[in-house]
């Protein structure tokens, strides 16, 4: 058995009036990213919470890197990156990172050499500014962010917990975070985060647990959930817009169970018994230009829709997932 | 614990490099300088003017009472003031003469004196300066000494040994005598129990609050939540009222060791402003026993209302409802300050002996009472004991509403809800 960077073993936790999460189980692999999917509401945020101790289950075990997550100083070895953001905005960014340095057991000269190098790496100190000697409330929302994103890496996890990493994100801090993710994936380091954008999730998870309703939905390998998923789904590209004729075609429950309008580019999950051939021979019929037909296996936000669909987000829940 | 300190240090520094840090630390010393120099400096300007001569005196005394009058206050420095001798009938006439030449600005005022004067009833000034205390003392030591003589001397007694004799320069100076010995003036452990209130008062309500209002920035800008991944909330607030509390340590070890340094020095001090004579305050001497009791009021005290301080910020997540949160706290500090004049009236009644047993006035009113009067042992280490077990159920409270408030955002809880957060760790 391989070492668990997470155990979640049947967590419940009960709030007044309802249940954020029950009899939740998840295991997640030393080395591996792991994704943690599931709608607003769906409990995410309070997972995350309680495997950090900053909340305590009402029932169940939490282990974190092989140790109960009550254990002293095994918190010092995790990063965490909360959904909600924020930085005491009147302090200089290097009293800041010291300080987040220091309630981990970073400091003194070792901190600052850590600093240097995130600032250096992360662009926020280069030959024309030192953005570290600035205070929080002069950055932009995205140097912001980047300052976050130091706090949380600078002790050096062997554990990183982001939650909702890309909320807000612009395309570019958007990239270094995928390509810091994928390194320290490289260097040996878990990275657990929770998002429901499903795209980033498909290219960057290795293993995924879909929540709803704070219940766990399915989890594994994102090959496995995949493959498991079933291969009658089919990739259809068209040049130009379907016609009315065309959405007909798709239309026809005989033949197709459920379809991904994008457009000019449709998922299609064939209905029971009903064949690809036939579908492809109608389509042309029906006068489209194929583009694209392929069939494939279900991408995560298909598997996502299927399993969770529109009945698993609570009615009226919001805010943390 | 490094934890508990890298809270700590991040508290203090953060705060003590505020500007309302700075501002406040060096104002302080500077309004006690000016508190205690500036008397003497109006009074030696005020001296040195003359408007206290600059007057006309009308004589309707009949005795040449003016004259003596002149001679009383040129004897204080100035120029002669001009002595008008008139009959009775004439006062209204030389009234109205003296008004249009103190309306002309040509004199200060004009001094009325009569037969009612020598038999020693009243006399009457009017003048631009009749609110400037120096001055009319002066006048009115005048007249007074003037009368004096003239009566000496219609008593067959010779001038200037009257003179001689009635000179008298009388400084009363008052001194604490207890069953513990002398030490330290009447008025001034007055004055030290006032300042001693004052200053613990202002510090567990500014410091106080100012914890407050770091838990409800922590909250607003979100940063509990990366805080509390890494410290428990305990920790945390425990570094915060340890890192405020030094704060305020650190403002008052300047505050006092300014009042001290200057009080010490004033004479030097006053020396080189030019000033002959300043507040005749002198420094009381406070035993080491009463100082370390201080110390731990003040300490106790802080402990008590910062912890509970935090967690009514804690509760909270907007600073338009920190007022409501803590109005009630402010209601437990308040009545020691509504009680003081009656401990500072009766430092052994009841009233003080109720209220400084009182974990939520003894902060504030038992070294009130300890530096005006020997309070017995017993009812300190009582107080003191008192205080510490509060301290203990109000840090135990204040934790257990803080790690569940800190992260909980949105409407302020009921006080149903709070009495769960409570009962429920977690």
């Amino acid at each position: 058995m391989t070492q668990l960077a997470v155990d979640i073993q049947s967590v419940v936790k009960r709030y007044a009036g309802h249940v954020a999460v029950r009899d939740l189980s998840l295991q997640g692999p030393v080395g591996a990213v792991y994704g943690l999917l599931g709608p607003n509401g769906a409990g995410k945020t309070t997972t995350i919470r309680m495997l950090l101790n900053i909340i305590a289950p009402d029932e169940g075990r939490i282990s974190v890197l092989g140790v109960p997550n009550t254990t002293k100083d095994v918190l010092d070895r995790v990063g965490y990156l909360p959904e909600e953001r924020g930085l005491y905005k009147k302090m200089q960014v290097r009293r800041l990172l010291r300080f987040l340095g220091e309630l981990k057991g970073i400091r003194g000269a070792e901190a600052d050499r850590r600093i240097d190098y995130w600032l250096d790496r992360l662009s926020l100190r280069t030959s024309e500014k030192d953005w570290g000697a600035a205070k929080v409330d002069e950055l932009s929302r995205g140097m912001q962010q980047k300052v976050q994103f130091i706090g949380t890496l600078l002790h050096d996890p062997d554990l990183v917990i982001l939650d909702e990493p890309f909320s807000g994100l612009d395309p570019i801090n958007a990239q270094a975070l995928k390509d810091t993710v994928l390194e320290l994936r490289k260097r040996g380091k878990t990275v657990i985060f929770s998002t429901h954008l499903m795209d980033n999730a498909e290219r960057m998870c290795d293993a995924v647990c879909i929540i709803a309703r704070g219940e766990k939905v399915l989890d594994g390998a994102v090959s496995h959930v995949r493959a498991e998923a079933g291969s009658n789904h089919i990739a259809l590209g068209l040049d130009g817009v379907a016609t009315d004729q065309v959405a007909a075609v798709l239309a026809d429950e005989s033949l197709v169970r459920r379809v991904d309008d994008s457009s000019r580019f449709f998922e299609i999950e064939l209905a029971d018994g009903a064949n690809a051939q036939e579908l492809l021979r109608r389509l042309v019929d029906a006068g489209a230009v194929v583009q694209r037909f392929e069939k494939v296996q279900p991408s995560l936000h298909q598997i996502f829709l299927q399993k969770v669909g529109a009945s698993g987000i609570e009615d009226g829940m919001s805010g943390h997932g | 614990m490094d934890k508990v300190f890298a809270v700590m240090k991040r508290e203090y520094m953060e705060r003590v490099r505020s500007r309302w840090f700075i501002f406040a630390t060096v104002f302080g010393p500077l309004l006690m300088g000016v508190l205690l120099f500036l008397p003497g400096w109006l009074a030696s300007r005020s001296q040195s003017r003359s408007d206290a001569t600059d007057i006309v005196i009308i004589d309707a005394s009949g005795a040449a009472l003016g004259a003596r009058i002149g001679d009383a206050l040129v004897a204080g420095g100035g120029n002669r003031p001009v002595v008008r001798v008139v009959e009775p009938s004439a006062i209204v006439q030389a009234e109205s003469t003296a008004t249009k030449e103190v309306i002309a600005k040509q004199r200060q005022g004009y001094l009325l004196v009569d037969a009612l004067t020598v038999a020693g009833e009243r006399a009457r000034y009017s003048g631009r300066n009749a609110s400037t205390l120096p001055d009319m003392r002066r006048i009115e030591d005048g007249v007074r000494g003037a009368v004096l003589s003239l009566r000496f001397e219609q008593a067959g007694l010779d001038a200037q040994r009257v003179q001689a004799l009635s000179k008298i320069k009388l400084d009363m100076t008052t001194e604490r005598l207890s069953e513990r010995g002398r030490g330290g003036g009447g008025e001034n452990s007055v004055f030290l129990a006032y300042a001693v209130a004052m200053l613990l008062y202002m510090s567990i309500v500014l410091y106080g609050q100012a914890i407050m209002m770091g838990v409800i920035e922590e909250k607003t800008q979100r940063v509990a939540e990366v805080v509390v991944a890494s410290i428990s909330p305990e920790k945390l607030l425990a570094g915060k009222v340890l890192g405020v509390g030094s704060v305020g340590l650190t403002q008052q070890v300047v505050w006092i060791g300014s009042a001290i340094a200057m009080l010490q020095l004033k004479g030097p001090i006053a020396n080189a402003l030019g000033i002959a004579t300043v507040s005749t305050f002198t420094l009381p001497t406070v035993s080491i026993l009463t100082g370390l009791s201080l110390l731990v009021f003040f300490l106790l005290g802080y402990t008590l209302f910062a912890t509970l301080f935090a967690a009514a910020g804690s509760m909270v997540s907007s600073t338009q409802d920190a007022q409501q949160v803590a109005t009630p706290l402010t209601l437990l500090i308040v009545p020691s300050l509504l009680l003081l004049a009656p401990v500072l009236l009766e430092p052994n009644g009841t009233l003080a002996r109720v209220f400084t047993i009182v974990p939520f006035t003894a902060p504030i009113l038992m070294p009130v009472r300890m530096s005006l009067t020997n309070v017995p042992m017993l009812e300190v280490l009582a107080s003191i004991a008192l205080l510490v077990l509060s301290c203990l159920a109000a840090v135990w409270v204040a934790a257990r509403i803080y790690r569940v408030g800190v992260l909980m955002y949105g409407k302020k809880p009921s006080m149903s809800e709070v009495m769960r957060w409570v009962r429920v760790s977690r």
